[in-house]
C-alpha cells in the first residue's frame, strides 16, 4: 500500500521514473495495436508470403491446397520472363502509367496554381474538381465507354463538327487507341488527387517569400522557379510517387472497359497477373510476376521517396 | 478586374466543365428520351420538356439492382465498422508509442500500397477455399480490410497526432486509468477523425471492384460494382437504363464527398500519402 502511494505520488513528479507506471502503458500500448496487428499478420504478411512461396512452387496442381506438396525451383520465372506477353504487358503498363500520371501531373499543377489565385468562386470549383476521386473506377469506365462510343458517343459527335473525324472511330475496340482509350478515364480519376496535394503545398508557402522576390525584381516565371518550385516540389514528388504506384497496381478501370483487349492491347502487368491466375489457373506464373511488380515498385518508392525527402527544407 | 484574373477564371471554368461533363452526360443520357441521346449529333443541351424519369424506375423494376445496392451498403458497412475500431485503437498506439512493433506496422502500411489487388487475390482466393469463407460476406469484408485497416490506422494516428498528450496526462494525475483518459478525453476529441476516417473507409469500399469479383460467386450477394460491370458485357447496352443506374449508384458517394469536403480533404491526402 505504501509503495503504491508513493508509486502515485512519483508518477505526480513525472511519470518517467516510474517503470511500472511505463511497462502498464506500453502494454496498453500494445493491446490496443493487437487488432490491427492481427489483421496485417493474417491478411497481409502471411498472404505476402504464400506469394512468394507459390511463386517459387514448380508445376500445377488441381487442388491449391496441396500447392506446397510441389518441387521449389525458379521455373515460373523464367517462363514467365520468355513469355512475349509478359514484355508487352510491361511496356503497356509503362505507357500507361507514365501517360496517365504525366497528363495528371499536368492538369493537377495547372489547376492547383490556378486555384490558389483565391478568385472568387475557387472554394465552390475545388470542390467540383474533386469529385472524379470519389467515383468507383468501374462507374469511371462507363461513363467513359459510353462517352467515347463509337457510333454514339458525345466525344465523337464533337469531333465530327469540329471536322476532327469523319465517320465513326471506336476508341476502346480499336487496338491502335486502346490504350489512350483507357489513360482518359485514369487521367480524369487520378488528376484530383495531385491538384489537392500541390494546393496544399502551395498554400504553405510563405507570402513573405513572394514579397521579398518582388522586392528584388523578380519577373512571374522567375518567381516560380525561385519560390513556388522548391516549396512544391517535395509534395509533388510524393504525389506523383504515389499516383504512379495505383495506377500501375490497379485494374479496375482496364477491366471494365477492354478487359485487356483488344489482342492484348491494354494488358497490363496487374492485369496480366489477374488473367494467368483466374482465367489459366496459373498461380506460379502469376505470383512470379507479382513478385516482380512488388519488387519494382518497392524500388521506384524508395528511389522517389528519397528524392522528395531530400527536397525537404 | 485584371486580365490575368479574367484569364485564370476562365481557364479554372474550362476545367471545371471538362471534369463535370462525364457526369452531366450520364444524367443527361438518363433523363432524356432515348432519340435524342442515341445520335449521330445529339443536343448537347437538355429539352426541358422531353425529360423523363422512367429510366430511374426501370432499374428498380430490374431485380438486381436493389439487391446489389444492398450489398455494397452490408459490405460497406461492416468493413467499415471493423476497420474503424480496429485502426482507432491502433492509430491511439501508434501515435503515443514509437516502438519496434508499431514501427513494423508503419512498414507494413507502405508495403501494402504496393501490392496489386490482383495479387493479393491469389492467396486470400487459397485461402478462403481452405477456409470455406469464399462467397461469404465476411470473406469480402476481410479481404476489403486488407487496404482499409492499414490506411485508415495511419489516418487516425494523424489525428490522435493533434491531440496533445498533456490533456490525457492531466486526467491521469487526476486519477484516471489510461483507458479511462482515452474513452473519456481523447475518443471524445477524435470524433471529426473518426468521422472523416469513417467517410474515407466507406467510400473505398463502395468502389471495390476486384475483390468482390473474385471472392463474390452468387448472384443474390453481389455488390454493386461487379453488378454494373456485367451490364457492360451485354450484347446490347441499354445506355439509358446503364446510366439511371450509374448516376443511382454514385449519388450517396457524391453527396457524402460535397457535404463532407472540408473534413476529407486533409484526410484525403494524408490517407493517399500516408507512410511515405
Amino acid at each position: 500500500m505504501a509503495m503504491t502511494s508513493m508509486t502515485a505520488s512519483k508518477v505526480r513528479q513525472g511519470g518517467w521514473l516510474d517503470l511500472g507506471f511505463e511497462r502498464r502503458r506500453t502494454l496498453l500500448s500494445l493491446a490496443l495495436l493487437m487488432p490491427a496487428a492481427a489483421t496485417v499478420l493474417v491478411l497481409i504478411v502471411y498472404p505476402l508470403y504464400q506469394v512468394f512461396e507459390i511463386s517459387l512452387r514448380e508445376g500445377k496442381v488441381m487442388n491449391f491446397a496441396r500447392i506446397g506438396t510441389l518441387p521449389l525451383g525458379f521455373g515460373n520465372y523464367a517462363r514467365v520472363l520468355s513469355d512475349p506477353q509478359f514484355w508487352r504487358s510491361t511496356s503497356t503498363s509503362a505507357i500507361y502509367v507514365a501517360g496517365s500520371v504525366g497528363a495528371a501531373l499536368a492538369i493537377g499543377l495547372a489547376t492547383a496554381l490556378l486555384l490558389n489565385r483565391r478568385l472568387p468562386g475557387t472554394r465552390i470549383f475545388r470542390t467540383l474538381i474533386l469529385i472524379p476521386w470519389a467515383v468507383p473506377g468501374v462507374i469511371v469506365s462507363i461513363m467513359f465507354l459510353w462517352i467515347m462510343d463509337g457510333s454514339f458517343g458525345v466525344f465523337n459527335a464533337m469531333l465530327r463538327d469540329l471536322g476532327l473525324l469523319t465517320g465513326d472511330h471506336a476508341w476502346f475496340v480499336d487496338s491502335r487507341t486502346a490504350l489512350i482509350a483507357v489513360i482518359i478515364p485514369t487521367i480524369w480519376k487520378t488528376y484530383p488527387l495531385i491538384t489537392l496535394t500541390i494546393l496544399a503545398a502551395l498554400q504553405s508557402i510563405p507570402t513573405e517569400l513572394y514579397d521579398a522576390a518582388e522586392v528584388d525584381g523578380a519577373k512571374a516565371v522567375q518567381k516560380f522557379f525561385h519560390v513556388t518550385w522548391p516549396g512544391i516540389q517535395g509534395a509533388t514528388a510524393l504525389v506523383v510517387m504515389v499516383s504512379c504506384l495505383g495506377v500501375f497496381r490497379d485494374v479496375d478501370i482496364i477491366f471494365a472497359t477492354t478487359g485487356g483487349g483488344p489482342a492484348h492491347a491494354t494488358e497490363t502487368l496487374a492485369l496480366y497477373v489477374y488473367k494467368e491466375a483466374f482465367q489459366y489457373f496459373r498461380m506460379g506464373a502469376a505470383t512470379a510476376v507479382g513478385t516482380m511488380m512488388i519488387a519494382f515498385a518497392l524500388l521506384l518508392s524508395i528511389l522517389l521517396g528519397a528524392v522528395a525527402r531530400r527536397s525537404k527544407y | 478586374m485584371k486580365i490575368g484574373t479574367v484569364l485564370s477564371w476562365v481557364a479554372l471554368l474550362g476545367f471545371a466543365l471538362v471534369t463535370l461533363f462525364p457526369f452531366y452526360w450520364m444524367v443527361m443520357t438518363a433523363i432524356m428520351p432515348t432519340d435524342a441521346i442515341l445520335s449521330r449529333s445529339p443536343s448537347l443541351l437538355p429539352d426541358l420538356s422531353r425529360i423523363r424519369f422512367d429510366a430511374f424506375g426501370g432499374i428498380f423494376a430490374r431485380s438486381e439492382f436493389p439487391t446489389w445496392m444492398m450489398n455494397s451498403l452490408i459490405i460497406g458497412v461492416l468493413t467499415t465498422f471493423f476497420s474503424i475500431v480496429v485502426s482507432t485503437l491502433a492509430g491511439y498506439s501508434l501515435s503515443r508509442h514509437a516502438g519496434v512493433v508499431q514501427q513494423s506496422l508503419g512498414a507494413t502500411l507502405l508495403i501494402s500500397k504496393l501490392i496489386p489487388a490482383s495479387l493479393i487475390l491469389i492467396p486470400l482466393f487459397i485461402l478462403y477455399n481452405l477456409l470455406g469463407i469464399f462467397d461469404t460476406y465476411l470473406g469480402l469484408v476481410l479481404a476489403n480490410m486488407t487496404i482499409s485497416v492499414p490506411l485508415a490506422s495511419w489516418l487516425m494516428k494523424g489525428f490522435f497526432d493533434r491531440i496533445p498528450r498533456e490533456l490525457e496526462q492531466a486526467a491521469m494525475i487526476d486519477g484516471a486509468s489510461q483507458m479511462q483518459a482515452l474513452r473519456l478525453i481523447v475518443l471524445p476529441l477524435a470524433k471529426p477523425g473518426i468521422a472523416a476516417a469513417t467517410v474515407y473507409v466507406m467510400l473505398n469500399s463502395w468502389s471495390e471492384f476486384i475483390f468482390a469479383r473474385t471472392l463474390i460467386a452468387s448472384p443474390e450477394r453481389q455488390v454493386l460494382t461487379v453488378g454494373m460491370q456485367s451490364f457492360v458485357g451485354e450484347q446490347m447496352v441499354d445506355w439509358q437504363l446503364l446510366m439511371a443506374a450509374g448516376t443511382v449508384s454514385i449519388l450517396p458517394a457524391i453527396l457524402l464527398f460535397v457535404f463532407l469536403e472540408p473534413f476529407l480533404v486533409n484526410g484525403m491526402t494524408k490517407g493517399a500519402l500516408a507512410g511515405t
